[in-house]
Parts: C-alpha cells; structure tokens; sequence
C-alpha cells in the first residue's frame, strides 16, 4: 500500500506531538455463511481497510483512525493527532524491515477455496446435528467464519513489520425441545489455520456434540444452590482460568491498582499446584500469531510458576511505564482501536494426577464437563462462568446431569484452594471482550478440583418445576 | 462514474443500485454509513486518552431467483464498488432459495425527527476535556474513600446514513449524541470496590458530568465491606440499570425472527398472558430524545411506536420486511444495522418497561426484607432462547423497608418468563440508559445463592 518512505514522513509529522509514533495499516477480507431453519440464509463478503494513528507523550496516548487511505488524509490525521498532544521539534525517523519468527504454515487458504466448498461444511453440520435425533433437535443454527487480516505497523522506534493473519471458524448452535422445555447445546472450532482445520474437527463432529448436548441438558435437573466441591473436566476449556487469573495479570489493570495481583509479583498468590502460562506461538491454536498489533514478536510467558507470581502481560505502553520488555501481548480489534493487553492462549499447566482419580476422591460435588461464557470484576477478583455441561458427583461417581448452573467465586480465594491437578489439557475458543474490543483467544486446563465454590442453581425443596 | 469526483451519500447509493440492476441484480439495495466519533479519557485530571475517528462504507444488498447475497466495503473506489456487487451476486449462487426474500417499496412519507443538535458540533475540544475532568472531579471529591478512576470517558458521535432500492427507497438522515461515563474505585481497609455510572443524550446541554461522576462514587462505596448471605428465596428490588440487563434477553425474544426460527418463548403466545398485570412493555423507534430513535430503519422502513406486551398480554412481535413477508404482515421498521457491514437483522430500537404507578423509591420502603439488585455479572451468558439464567448478583440488604448493608457473590438463577409472571411491583420513574429503559421492579420468588 504505501512505501517505506511514505510511513517514514508520516511517522515524521505525528512524532511532532509526542515522544513515540505509531501506524498500523490494516486491509481485511472476511467472509461469513450463516444457516438457520435448514436454508444457508446469510452469506457475506467483506473487505476493509483501514489506518489508525497513534501518538504517546509519556503515559498519555492521542488516536485517529480512518478508512480513507489517500496519503494526503494520512498526513492530515498525523497532523490531527500529533496536535493532540503537543508541540515538538523535527526529528527524522528511519524504519527498517523486521522478519517474523514462528512460521504459522496454512494449507487451505480461505481466499484460494471455493465459496460451495465452505457453504458445503456448514451443510454437514447442520445435517449432522439433526441426524442425531430429528424429533428432539428443533433448530440449529451453523455460523462459518474466515478473515485475511494483512496489517502493515511501522513506529518511530524503528520497528517495520508485515504480517498477514488467516482465521477460520465454525460454529454450531442446536435447540432441542421436548413438551415445555427447550435447551441448548453449542460447540465450535476455529484456529488460525485454514480449512484443513475441519479435516481434524470436523463439522460431522461439531454437529453431533452439539446435538447431543442439548438433549443431554433436556433430561438434566436443575443444578442445586449453594456450597460445594466442584471438579472441572479438562474438557471444560480454560474461561475459569481466563476470568479468575488472565485478566487480573494484563499489566494495564496491574498499573492502575485495579487487580486484586498488583504489587504482588514474587510473592505465591496461588497454591503450588498451579502454573499458568500465556502463549501466543502455540501453532494453528485461536489465540496464536507472530507478532502482536504493535510489531512485537509472540513469545510464551510464566505467569505463575508453582504458585508464585512471575509477571505480567505487557504492551509497548505498560512495558515502558515499569521499565520492561513488552511481552508481545498488545493486541487490537482492528485499525479501529488502540492496541492495550491481552491474552493469547491462556492455560493452566498440566499436573500429575489422572482424571478419574480425581473424581473418584470427590464424596459428593458438582462435575463440570464443560463450562461456556464468564465475567470478572478484576478489583475484587469476583468471577463468574456458566455451566452449559454438569454433572452431579456423588460417592466419587459422576452421576446425573444438572442444568441452568452458574459458578461464582473470587479470584486469588480460588487458586489458593485448587487441591488436585490432573494430567490432562483441553482447549476452548472464544471472543474475549476488554474496552469494547473483541479479540479472539483460546484457554485450557487440565481436570482440576476446587473444594468449594458457589454453585447458583434452584433450591429444589421449594418448587419451580417445568 | 470513474473515480473523479466524490458522490455524496444520496448519488452513491443511487448509483450502486442502478449498477447492480444492470450487473444482473433482480432486486437492489444499497446502504451508506459514515460516522465521525470523539472519545476523551481522564485519569487524575490529565487526558489519559484522545480519539479521534472517521468511517465510511458501503454495504449491497442483491435478490435474485429467491436468492439473497450480500457484500460491503470500505474502498468506496468505483472499481472497488463494482467488484463488491459482484462479490454480493456470486453470495446469492449459494444461498438458498426463498420467496418471502424482498426489499420495501417507497412509503408515501417519513417521520420528521430532531435528531442533530446543533450545539454539539460547535463546542470546542477544551469545554468537552474540562467537562470529562468534571466527572471525575465530582467523584472523587464525593467521599475520600473514593480513590482510584479505573475509567472516566466522554464520548460524542455524528453519523450519517444514506440508503436506496430497486424498488424506489432513496431516504437519508443524520443524527448525533453524546455521553458519559465513569467507574470509579472506593478502597478501606484493603478492600476495593468499583461503582459505575453512565448517560448518553441526544442534547448536549442535557450531559450531566456531575451526576455522572456522583453517581458512580455512591454506587462504589456503598459496596465496601460488601458480604455474602445464606441461600434463601426474597423479595429482590432490581435496579433500573439490572431491569434493562434483564430487557435484552426479551428483546431478542420479542423478535418475529426468533419466533419463526422456533428459538422464542413466546412462540404461539400472541393474546396470552405472559407476564404479570404490571408489565407493559414497549418499542419506540420515534420516541422523543431517544438514543435510537429514527425516521426509517435499516432498509427504509418508517419507524413507529409499538405495544409488544400491554397489562401482561403479549400483542405482537418486532418484524424487518423478510420476516413480515414471511408472516404476511406489514414491517414494523425494525430491521436494525450495527453498520454499513451489517445486513438489516431484526432487532429493538428504544425498548423500555412502561412506568407503574408505585414511586421507584416507595418500592423499596414497602419491602420488608430482600435485597435491592444493583449488579449482575454475566449477564451474556443467559440463554436467550430457553430464557434460563443464572448470574452473579450484588446489591443492598433491605430490612424493614431500608437499604442496610452491602450483599456480593451471590447468585440468582432462573427463567426470564417465570421472572415477568413474579413482578408485583412496577415503579413509575422509567431511567434510559442507550436504548432500553426501565423503572424499579420488585421481584418475589427467585432463589438468592449465597
């Protein structure tokens, strides 16, 4: 789109505001199948593109952003958001290429394969999905997605890079009913790969679990209210995880005492059993690229290692401020937005004991197969995560399934307490959302057990029946 | 047409339409966005954060042979104007074909609505940073426990949009708002908690930095020493801010595509009862000073005023022209666009629980014991159609009809339908916050866990 020169006098004008400028050039293909009722209703073709410009004078930022891409408006928004801040004299900027590490091979790329071919792999799904049980499954719902992402980030520190992003995904979303009750079951799979992905996952697969789930949850009964043990299969995915740790260690939260972990780096803010670890270079995984949306390379970081605290997630903003090297987490949604901490793929490392002994230690709790959306109030830690797959445990046997559960509980309470860690590791994706920016992440735990947590459910002796 | 002079929204939509005609569209349509936003972030009196931002984009909408594509771009470049047409009628080779697939014909006229103050646009940049700092000033002066801004924003957007069909639709509008927002921190004794407030408007002079900035100092402090209770069933009082939490799940419901689909739990319940006597519930795209409010919908349609749920009987549902078509009735002009990149999906506009008779605070001092529900955390992952959900609660302890101690790390559960037959108390001060409003309600029958 432009050359090094042109970036160079653009970064040239914005600098004169601040002490660090920055440009990221973004154009972005997506395409999108949506089928409901049997019929492929919706099927979208999208390009974008975009630039925003960003300015610091120490720890304030200034940010434009626009979609017209004429040099010309380029150098007007340099001069717009420069003025933001203030006044500094001339310096020259030289920018120099910068070559990526960690190849993220893809095999199928989604703009080389034909559009019949994808609206094909939502097709299966669907069928897929009402094989299972055509009495029961009443709608489903299969969502495909794909995006090239080619961005170019150039700053005044010298940093030039291209890179180009391929994510897929596929979603299916079933309802099943039986007499008055409707339920529902979800699964999906995406990574930044292309569509050799759905050789592996297939959409055969994703239609049947998700089928399956939702009458599974028909038959569930209500989830009980209160206290209780609570294991998580490390099939659950990782949101407890994301929510009950990842937030509170991104280094912005950290930074303005707004985390329940600041001021605690060093010390064990967990029990021994618990290391967690960011990783953005895990191949083809959701949350995975080469570099972040400011140019710096992807890396893995400990973020607690046995139970002590090693260190935060940082962008080039946080990093500066602690005197630090940025850990390759600044991420953003799109040209749109100022790149701030994130996570990549967030997981809690695997232990030594085996799933089923786990369990078969629990008396009596809830098991959680697998857990869908949460929330976290990362001042004071409090969590929250649906159960869309549960359980009851009892005398170390899983037993009947439960529905409609939620779990609350607070950060730091909880990984203090985590008792057991299995051997196991499972992944989940998903769109995490921080500042009005989506971006898309993967998590992952083995089987672990809690020995208590609030389970909100229906206290049965009173009634609601349906 | 070749790239030299710039189209204005109007003559660009018109054009793009004519152009898919002749590229082999049966039916057309074209919609314009374009959008300019300020954002101004405080921290401890500083500008922490200043956004400056401009989009355009055009998004194209072909039937044909029963068959529906759609494509969009932000290159408004002829030629990349031409090859989003095509994108968009190659979408259609692989859609599915159906009939009720169709765009509106021109109406005889549209509401005339004020949308655009002119005030807006003509204050400076220092007046709307002075008046950022004067939300957080105005927090943090409210009480010294208040001590920390975790997020202290202005915002203001003007946008415009520009849509026209095959069928003879050419209409356009332009509108602006603008708001606040602030969640502040209250720290004793090593405990902290965040208090959140916020207010968008339509006139600039009805921004209020300083209620605002109160607002969310009160809500953080109130909060401290914050506990959980036992597990037991009790009155709940829900805040207006939680009531319209609660009214996104409805809103979904309430839409004739979720009906149609068979994922609504009010599928064949038009003339029943489906809630309690109180409840009137409402969508009004031309309410006055209304954060959605417009003359026409995302593919032309008027807007109007609708009774969804009146004393508890259901009445109708929310409809764009496909799922009207569909039901053979007429578009309630709810065919909603987040943007130029999205296709006209039903949806609400200003969605709001009707007031009751009861005075909101009256509500609370009737109530011999329950809790007043301030907050509820994950909320997003109710389900909308089965209508089950179970979410983190926090609020105060009423006893004998007063607001005693702060209650956190609850959670209540269960059906949205279940919870609008259990409403027995409707309060008669409806607070806006963006599109959904609501009063107070109490709630009798849900399971608190603690």
């Amino acid at each position: 789109m432009f050359s090094k020169a042109d970036l160079e006098e653009i970064l040239q004008v914005a600098q004169k505001g601040g002490d660090f400028a920055e440009i990221f050039l973004e154009e972005k293909r997506v395409t999108r199948i949506g089928c409901e009722d049997k019929k492929i209703e919706r099927v979208i073709a999208g390009r974008e593109e975009g630039a925003g410009i960003r300015v610091l004078k120490g720890e304030n930022t200034a940010y434009g952003y626009t979609n017209d891409l004429s040099k010309e408006n380029l150098l007007k928004l340099a001069k717009r958001v420069s003025g933001a801040v203030c006044e500094n004299p001339d310096a020259s900027v030289v920018i120099n290429s910068q070559k990526l590490p960690v190849p993220f091979p893809v095999e199928k790329r989604p703009d080389e394969v034909p559009i019949s071919d994808k609206v094909a792999l939502v097709q299966v799904a669907d069928e897929a999905a009402r094989s299972v049980d055509a009495k029961l499954v009443r709608q489903v719902t299969v969502g495909y997605g794909d995006v090239v992402q080619k961005v170019v980030i150039a700053n005044t520190e010298g940093t030039f890079v291209e890179d180009e992003r391929i994510r897929t995904r596929l979603a299916v979303n079933v309802v099943a009913a039986d007499g008055g009750v409707i339920q529902t079951g979800f699964e999906a799979a995406g990574g930044t790969q292309g569509l050799e992905l759905y050789e592996e996952e297939t959409p055969w697969e994703l239609g049947r679990k998700a089928a399956n789930r939702a009458i599974l949850m028909l038959k569930a009964r209500h989830a009980p209210a209160g206290r209780m043990p609570v294991v998580l299969s490390g099939e659950a995915g990782g949101t407890m995880i994301h929510e009950a740790c990842g937030h509170g260690l991104e280094a912005d939260l950290v930074q303005r005492k707004l985390s329940v972990y600041a001021g605690k780096k060093g010390e064990k803010v967990a029990s021994e059993l618990v290391t967690v670890i960011d990783d953005a270079t895990l191949p083809g995984k959701y949350g995975s690229f080469r570099c972040d949306d400011e140019g710096n390379p992807a890396q893995r970081t400990v973020l607690i290692e046995n139970g002590v605290l090693q260190g935060y997630l940082y962008d080039h903003l946080t990093a500066r401020k602690d005197g630090v090297r940025p850990t390759g987490n600044g991420r953003r949604e799109s040209y749109q937005h100022q790149p701030i901490p994130r996570m990549s793929n967030t997981f809690l490392a695997p232990g030594d004991a085996s799933p089923e002994e786990i369990i078969k230690e629990t008396k009596k709790g809830l098991f959680v197969e697998k857990m869908g959306g949460g929330q976290v109030n990362t001042v004071n830690g409090d969590f929250v995560f649906e159960v869309t797959e549960g359980y009851l445990i009892e005398d170390g046997e899983v037993k009947a399934p439960v529905r409609g559960a939620t779990i609350t509980g607070n950060g730091p309470e909880v990984l203090r307490r985590i008792d057991m860690v299995g051997n196991d590791l499972g992944f989940a994706i998903g769109t995490c959302g921080k500042d009005g920016q989506g971006v898309p992440v993967s998590d992952a735990q083995p089987t672990i057990r809690i020995p208590e947590l609030i389970v909100g459910g229906i206290l049965e002796k009173e009634g609601d029946q349906d | 047409m070749n790239g030299g002079k710039k189209l204005d929204g109007r003559e660009l939509v018109s054009a793009v339409v004519a152009e898919a005609v002749r590229r082999g569209a049966e039916m057309a349509e074209a919609y314009y966005g374009r959008s300019e936003d300020l954002t101004i972030e405080v921290r401890n009196g500083e500008v922490e954060t200043l956004k400056i931002a401009s989009e355009e984009g055009l998004g194209i909408r072909v039937i044909k042979g029963g068959c529906l594509g759609f494509a969009y771009t932000s290159d408004l470049s002829w030629n990349a104007v031409k090859e989003t047409i095509d994108a968009a009628l190659a979408n259609l080779q692989v859609a599915s074909e159906d009939s009720f697939n169709t765009l509106p014909e021109a109406p005889s006229s549209y509401p005339e609505l004020d949308l655009l103050d002119p005030a807006l646009r003509k204050v400076p940049l220092e007046e709307k940073i002075e008046k950022t700092r004067a939300i957080e000033r105005a927090g943090r002066s409210f009480d010294p426990r208040v001590r920390l801004t975790d997020r202290v924003s202005y915002e203001d957007s003007w946008y415009q949009v520009a849509i026209a069909n095959s069928r003879g639709v050419l209409a356009s509008h332009q509108g602006a708002f603008c708001g606040g927002s602030a969640v502040l921190v209250a720290e004793s004794e090593g405990e902290q908690q965040t208090g959140f407030s916020f207010q968008l408007t339509r006139r600039y002079h009805d921004f209020d930095p300083e209620a605002i900035g109160k607002e969310a100092a009160l809500k953080a402090v109130r909060m401290l020493g914050a506990r959980p209770k036992e597990t037991m069933k009790v009155p709940i009082v829900f805040d207006p801010y939680v009531v319209t939490s609660f009214l996104g799940l409805l809103a979904t419901a309430l839409t004739a595509e979720a009906v149609q689909k068979g994922r609504s739990l009010f599928v064949g319940k038009v003339g029943e009862k489906v809630a309690a006597s109180g409840v009137t519930i409402v969508d009004d795209s031309l309410l006055e000073g209304g954060i959605l409010s417009t003359p026409f919908d995302g593919e032309g349609v008027p807007g109007q005023r609708k009774l969804l749920i009146k004393d508890g009987y259901l009445r109708g549902f929310l409809h764009n022209t496909y799922t009207a078509a569909r039901d053979g009735v007429a578009s309630t002009g709810n065919a909603l666009r987040a943007s130029y990149k999205s296709t006209p999906e039903v949806g609400s506009s200003n969605f709001y629980l009707a007031p009751g008779k009861i005075k909101n605070e009256e509500i609370i001092r009737n109530t011999e014991r329950g809790l007043y529900l301030t907050e509820v955390m994950g909320m997003h992952t109710a389900n909308p159609i089965s209508g089950d959900f179970s979410v983190g609660a926090a609020g105060i302890w009423i006893e004998g009809g007063e607001l005693t101690k702060p209650v956190r790390g609850m959670v209540i559960a269960g059906n949205i339908v279940r919870l609008l037959e259990m409403v027995d108390a409707v309060g008669s001060e409806v607070r806006f916050f963006g599109g959904r409003g609501a009063p107070v309600i109490r709630v009798t029958g849900l399971t608190l866990s603690g």
